[in-house]
Order: C-alpha cells, then structure tokens, then sequence
C-alpha cells in the first residue's frame, strides 16, 4: 500500500493510485465525494467535514477495494472476482463479515420476495 | 472511549421476518444500496450518540452486544420471533431517546451509500471483467463499513487530541494508522508481526 502517511504536508497526498501527479491526487476524478460526506457526517464528523479529509477516505477506499479486487483475483477462480472471494477475504473481520452475510441474505430475500409478489401477480 | 465490542448485529430489526409475513422485508438494495431503516451497524450511531450528547442512557443495552457479537451468526438460524420482537421493541426505545441531530444523522448515516453501479464500474475497470451484482452490493457494502471504522477511530484521536470536529487529515492518517495495526484493512504482507 502506498505510504501515505508519512507526508507531512497539510493537502497534498501525492497518491499515485491514479498515476500522474497533478496537486498530488492523480488525474483521477473525485468518484464518491458526495456520498462520502454524507456518510462522514453520518458516522460522527461535522455536517461539513473537510474537502481535504473527504479525499483522504476517498483514496482510502478506492485503495481498498483495488486491493480487495486484486486479491480476489488471485484466489479461487483466478481473473474473476467472485462473492465468496471477497467474504474469505474478509473472515477475520468481524464486522465486516457480519456486514456482508447480512447484505448478501437481505438480498436474496428481496429476490424471493419480488418473485413472490411477481408470481401472485402474475396468475391474478 | 467507544463502545469497540458493540455487535453490528445490536439493534439489526426483524432479520427478514421469515415466514409469510413480508412486512419486514425491506424495499432497497437495487439503486443506491441504501440500507433499510431498521437493519444496520448500529453500533455506529450508538458511538454517534456518545460524542455529541456526552452519555446517553438509552446506550445502557449495549453490554451484552459484546457477547452477542460471537455468537450472533450461529444464533441466527434459532433465532425465534420473539427476540427480534425484542429487538424492535429496543429499537423504537432507543430512537424515541434520540435527539433530533441524533435522529438526523442516524437517518444519514443509515441512508447513506456506495452506489452499485460504480463501484461495479470501478471493479471491473480494475478486473478487466465483469462483476456480478452481488459482488458489487458486497464490496460496497463493506467499503462503507471500512469508512465508519476509519472516521470512528479518527473522532477517537480527534478527542484524544483535545481538538474537535470537523476531521482533520492528521486525524484519518492516524487511525488509518492504528486501525493497521489492528488488522483492519486486509493486508496479510503489511509485517505487523508480533515478536518484534
């Protein structure tokens, strides 16, 4: 993982996720900046947290899920990225386990829910 | 301090009500991945809840969460009605508890998502094919997960610090830093060792 928290400078990051070194961040578009900070204020930091710390969490995650996808090739079926890679990957987190397992049988409720009600309307 | 040992199973609402009754059964998960009202990593607004009005007593349930974390995902399948009625029924009291800022962020905290489709978009452009739909509801639903641990733990360095709100950077680099020691984000060659 890059090491990013070494730089001691207040805004720039010089990232190279996104290659290039424009202001540091990469040419990279801001991807989830909006919904970040919601979810920043959602999770404790002030209604308008700092453009600076949203883009730290933004590099973060993209940093993450890069990871993740990576691994998740390695393993299993190679060069496919498949659910029950990622919640290996995942087994020794708890919370995020829980998370998942959860995510993935809410869904397949929904499924079976619509289905449901796509049945019954469908024979009425 | 928080609450570390919080379950995210705390205050997780009637777990799909099996069974005929489908009331429960939450309308989301295509769109935005926004989570139902009544099934989330509560112990995030419990944490919320412990930062802007200093002790609340309707957290007073939290204690036993900590053992419920173990055997929650065994517990599910005998998991009986009457508890998840419980459950609610601790719900309800916690949210009539809550503030209005309180009720507002939880509300944002629990509407708040990753949308599906970019971080399909993401992981395809990184895998170089496809990626199915639940991959991507998974990835991003523990993105989000990654992003509360990270913003908790920085409030956490934040207060240790004796500065406040809004995060600053030094902040999240921080406990980016701390929660790697802990193992958080999955790195198996980061040699965060043991024995020196």
């Amino acid at each position: 993982m890059a090491d990013e928290e070494e730089d001691p400078a207040f805004e720039e990051e010089n990232e190279e996720i996104g290659g290039g070194a424009e202001g540091g961040q990469g040419k990279r578009k801001r991807l989830f900046s909006k919904e970040l900070r919601c979810m920043m204020y959602g999770f404790g930091d002030d209604q308008n947290p700092y453009t600076e710390s949203v883009d730290i969490l933004e590099d973060l995650v993209i940093e993450f899920i890069t990871e993740m996808t990576h691994k998740a090739m390695s393993i299993g079926r190679q060069g496919r990225v498949q659910v029950e890679d990622i919640v290996f990957l995942i087994r020794k987190d708890p919370r995020k386990f829980a998370r998942v397992k959860d995510l993935l049988t809410m869904n397949e409720e929904l499924k079976r829910a619509r289905k449901a009600f796509d049945e019954a309307n469908y024979g009425s | 301090g928080r609450q570390a040992g919080v379950s995210a199973e705390m205050f997780a609402m009637p777990r799909g009500l099996k069974g005929s009754n489908m009331d429960g059964i939450p309308e989301v998960l295509d769109g935005n991945l926004e989570e139902p009202r009544f099934q989330e990593s509560e112990l995030r607004s419990q944490d919320v809840m412990g930062l802007t009005e200093g002790d609340n007593e309707a957290s007073a349930s939290a204690p036993p969460a900590a053992k419920r974390l173990k055997t929650d995902t065994k517990g599910k399948k005998e998991r009986k009605p009457t508890v998840d009625a419980e459950e609610a029924q601790r719900m309800s009291t916690l949210l009539s508890a809550m503030s209005e800022e309180q009720l507002a962020r939880y509300e944002v905290c629990r509407g708040s998502a990753f949308p599906k489709a970019r971080v399909a978009h993401l992981m395809r452009s990184i895998s170089g094919s496809s990626v199915s739909e639940n991959t991507a509801i998974a990835m991003a639903g523990i993105a989000k997960v990654l992003v509360g641990e990270v913003v908790e733990e920085a409030l956490d360095v934040c207060e240790m610090w004796g500065e406040t709100p809004p995060l600053q950077p030094k902040h999240l680099r921080e406990a980016v830093r701390r929660l790697k020691r802990k193992g958080l984000f999955p790195n198996s060659n980061d040699g965060k060792t043991m024995f020196f």
